[in-house]
């Protein structure tokens, strides 16, 4: 681009070309929070735009949701200890100690995240439910009396949440953990400290920043989170932020102004946790970000190593293996039962699942918005990224800031605003996949160029100028050098693309209509009204499509990093 | 005779930073010349400017009397029009294609046909000892052959200038020396006018036919390399390239410097500065038993070794004299005890007044 734009005036096409995607990418972003903020104030008809009686009513009125905000605040902190305990737990066995099939476990890991809440939810629901859920079943089989687990309980949530939500915490932690310079613990040692001394007078207040800002993190992530308590509070009405939202939008008439006060209440306390999470990451980051990245030598804990063992596979077992096994088991019976001689096995959930129009016709769209999203988004993220971070045009880090901004925003807020944004625009989208497809394209641009940035920061540019220094015209550059080197990134940027559409359930709720259903509403849908063994059915279609492009993703990340390390 | 590269006035702003501020110089066909400063310097901005790689703010930049770059006419060339060739300070080797795909690339630019191509490759790689690695994937290699198969790259096209960014700073000593001998052989026998960036003094001096300093992004001094060490023009330079001892004091009258400490020195140079120090190589200062009849013409002053330091290749000796302390390097043969008194000798020729 600049190559094209050599020898016309700098500031000129360049910059005007920059201000259009600046107000391009504006407008799609900031455009749905305006009407967020509008409805808040709102105090008039629901949902009419402008708004006729302006008042900060609705605000005032939060302090009716008081047990709202509490429940909210005990369950998102529940399940941020659980979340940074097994994050620190995890990090510490898989980073610092010589248990056999580290690597393999490291990456087992990742799996919970991409159970996705929902699906997780579920399955626990499955499992834990009282009465007839499986676990409870075996406890009575073997003579146990009562119930051993209720899931449908704020521990209950925060336990799912803590496992399906809280993944990144383990990922933090254990950044914290691997960028710790060795040799600050081995002079410790030399200077005649013990293992117990150095880990707790150097290790552990090395490591505490990066727990700090990990913990912080969760805990906004925590506030946002939606699949978790909607599957498994909304039965026993207890409400967190997020599914008060989403029921102030069902009731009638629709209580759109609660709604919205609701929503920007969260989204300034995701902001302000998030913003701390990052401030405590900077102030820390004298300990132990020197920009290399470092493999710690493993502490030797003999004997100890099969318990830890133990412990990395037991959270595989109860986070994927459990789940996965019940869904499989129950969608695959007439009744959910572990009895396996009583059990009647049968295939026609997935025979109904795949047929009911509607459910089919969700599962397609789901497929095609993915697809689509993916292939489109990658090659338009592709250029934004090339804008921020190998041009040299003006105004490209306000970019930057413009098309993270859906990073801090609740997804479900966002639907919500997106909702109100785009029936208020005289282009008749509303109830097609199209709105579906626009809304995915603006909540995963962060998501997108982080992917796409960490690709393009690797291909050092001195490739790039080679070739044109060799005589290579800027497409024929691209075409032999920069998109050949590219190629394992943005596959990977189009499958986390594709994963993060397909699974996709926050905004979707909002804006999907009766001839755009999409599955992971879909199957909160069959959850709720009809039954599990249904549900899991379609759960197991969704988690296997998922599975399949995480496969492909691996693949592609080991080929990269293979043609990287020799 | 046109210059084959010209360069002049040069101004390159990043923002409100000046990286090189109104630089100026010419290379004739066939020269290699080094560009030599530390880093930040604007030797690399330099460079990359030449190359097409990097828009200055100002001046003119001509290749073979052509019109490269001149904010006046408001020209720039791009890079691939300007039948240059480079090698980079990271190699840039593209590791998804094999040693003769990366070799080749510029041959098939050029769009020349398949027989010449596999042809030149063959013929490249034997010139850098790296004939038996044609199918390789490139990225399964050393750093030393990278730096090899990067150089061949650049000369495979027949480029009538090469462009070398600080090729050699990945490599280890050893390597280092012996690659520093085969460009400049390989340069001699393409008879390819060659620009050479960087911040190793010894380098520069062993490799090219001429050096151009350069600090804070202005050229220092321009000359052969045994002018620049031994003829340095300025404080900066005495200090940079090779080790030199710079002594405080002032000029009195014309061939005499009165040092800090009350020694007075005879010295040939008129000032080119303030006149306030006098440049010593540390090389060019002889040391001789106390009892040694003191030669003629030459500064003689007694000296104590303060300390001793074995380097192998030479011995680097502390002389405590009346100006302070004095480093001199000696053969390995001259051995003498710390402690012992001693007869500092100098000719005025090698005191540099600046």
């Amino acid at each position: 681009m600049r190559a094209l734009l050599r020898g016309v005036p700098r500031f000129g096409i360049a910059g005007l070309l920059m201000l259009l995607v600046l107000l391009l990418c504006a407008s799609i972003v900031l455009y749905p929070v305006v009407f967020i903020v509008a409805e808040s104030l709102n105090v008039g008809e629901p949902g009419v735009f402008p708004p006729e009686q302006l008042s900060l009513r609705n605000f005032a009125s939060i302090s009716q949701d008081v047990g709202v905000l509490v429940n909210t605040l005990l369950v998102a902190f529940g399940a941020t200890v659980m979340a940074v305990v097994i994050g620190f737990v995890l990090a510490w066995i898989l980073t610092r100690t010589n248990i056999p099939g580290r690597t393999r476990l490291e990456r087992l890991m990742e799996l919970p995240y991409y159970m996705t809440p929902l699906v997780g939810a579920m399955a626990w629901a499955v499992l834990a439910a009282p009465k007839n859920g499986l676990l409870n079943q075996v406890w009575h089989g073997i003579g146990g009396r009562g119930d051993l687990f209720n899931i449908y309980a704020p521990l209950g949530i925060a336990w799912v949440m803590a496992l399906f939500e809280g993944t990144v915490a383990f990922v933090m932690i254990s950044a914290a953990m691997k960028s710790m310079d060795p040799s600050l613990e081995e002079s410790s040692r030399v200077f005649g400290a013990g293992k117990l001394r150095t880990a707790l007078r150097i290790t552990l207040p090395l490591v505490a920043p990066g727990v700090l800002s990990a913990f912080v993190f969760v805990f906004a992530e925590m506030l946002g989170a939606f699949a978790a308590a909607f599957v498994l509070g909304i039965p026993g009405r207890f409400y967190v932020v997020t599914t008060a939202i989403w029921e102030a939008t069902q009731s009638f008439p629709p209580e759109y102004g609660r709604a919205a006060a609701l929503g920007l209440s969260l989204f300034a306390a995701m902001v302000v946790t998030l913003t701390i999470s990052k401030l405590i990451m900077r102030r820390g980051a004298y300990a132990t970000i020197t920009g290399k990245a470092f493999r710690p030598r493993p502490i030797d804990v003999g004997h100890a190593r099969w318990p830890l063992l133990a412990v990395a596979w037991g959270y595989i077992l109860v986070s994927v293996i459990l789940p996965v096994g019940a869904l499989l088991l129950t969608s695959f019976q007439r009744f959910a039962t572990v009895n396996l001689a009583d059990s009647v096995f049968t295939v026609s959930n997935y025979v109904t699942a795949m047929s009911t129009g509607t459910l089919g016709q969700a599962f397609v769209n789901s497929l095609i918005l993915g697809l689509s999203v993916a292939t489109i988004g990658v090659p338009v993220i592709g250029v934004l990224t090339w804008i921020i971070y190998r041009s040299q045009m003006p105004g490209r880090t306000s970019v930057e800031y413009v098309l993270m901004f859906p990073q801090a925003v609740p997804r479900l807020v966002f639907g919500l605003g997106l909702l109100w944004a785009w029936i208020n625009i005289p282009i008749p989208i509303y109830g097609t996949l199209w709105l579906l497809g626009i809304a995915y394209f603006t909540v995963f641009l962060p998501l997108g160029l982080r992917t796409m940035a960490g690709v393009v920061l690797q291909v050092d540019r001195s490739l790039e100028e080679c070739a044109r220094v060799c005589g290579a015209s800027w497409m024929h550059q691209m075409r032999t050098v920069s998109l050949p080197l590219l190629r394992p990134g943005i596959a990977a940027a189009w499958l986390l693309i594709f994963i993060a559409s397909v699974r996709e359930l926050g905004a979707s709720i909002f804006l999907m209509g009766p001839q755009s259903k999409v599955i992971s509403p879909a199957i909160i849908n069959a959850w709720l009204s009809s039954s599990s063994e249904l549900s899991a059915a379609m759960a197991m279609i969704l988690t296997a499509t998922v599975f399949a492009a995480v496969i492909l993703l691996f693949t592609v990340a080991r080929r990269f990093s293979g043609a990287r390390e020799v | 005779m046109t210059p084959r590269i010209e360069v002049s006035d040069l101004v390159i702003r990043y923002g409100d930073v000046v990286a090189v501020n109104g630089v100026s110089f010419s290379i004739q066909a066939g020269e290699l010349v080094t560009l030599l400063g530390p880093s930040g310097c604007g030797k690399t901005s330099t460079l990359r400017a030449i190359a097409g790689l990097e828009d200055p703010s100002s001046g003119v930049i001509r290749l073979g009397g052509q019109t490269m770059y001149s904010s006046a006419e408001r020209r720039n060339v791009p890079s691939e029009k300007r039948g240059l060739s480079m090698v980079f300070q990271s190699y840039a080797i593209w590791p998804h294609m094999t040693v003769a795909e990366n070799v080749a690339y510029g041959l098939h630019v050029r769009k020349l046909p398949r027989a010449e191509i596999e042809q030149t490759v063959r013929r490249v790689l034997d010139m850098v000892r790296m004939a038996g690695y044609a199918d390789r994937p490139a990225s399964k290699l050393s750093g030393g052959q990278q730096q090899r198969i990067a150089v061949a790259r650049a000369i495979a096209f027949s480029p009538t200038v090469l462009l070398f960014d600080e090729p050699l700073s990945n490599l280890d000593a050893k390597l280092r020396t012996e690659m520093r001998v085969e460009i400049r052989e390989l340069q001699r026998q393409l008879d390819v006018t060659s620009v050479y960036v960087t911040h190793d003094q010894e380098e520069a001096l062993a490799i090219s036919d001429r050096i151009i300093v350069m600090d804070h992004g202005h050229i220092e001094q321009i000359g052969p390399p045994e002018t620049i060490y031994n003829r340095p023009n300025s404080l900066f330079v005495a200090d940079f390239v090779g080790a030199a001892n710079l002594i405080p004091g002032r000029a009195t009258s014309p061939g005499s410097f009165e040092t800090t400490g009350g020694l007075t020195l005879s010295v040939s140079e008129p000032a080119s500065g303030a006149g306030t120090t006098v440049a010593l190589r540390s090389s060019y200062v002889e040391l001789h038993p106390d009892s040694a009849t003191p030669q003629s013409g030459a500064n003689v002053v007694r000296g104590t070794i303060h300390r001793r330091m074995f380097h192998g290749d030479f011995i680097q000796y502390v002389v405590d004299w009346p100006a302070g302390q004095l480093i001199v390097r000696r053969p390995p043969t001259e051995l003498i005890a710390e402690g012992a008194p001693v007869q500092i000798v100098f000719s005025p020729d090698h005191c540099i007044l600046l």
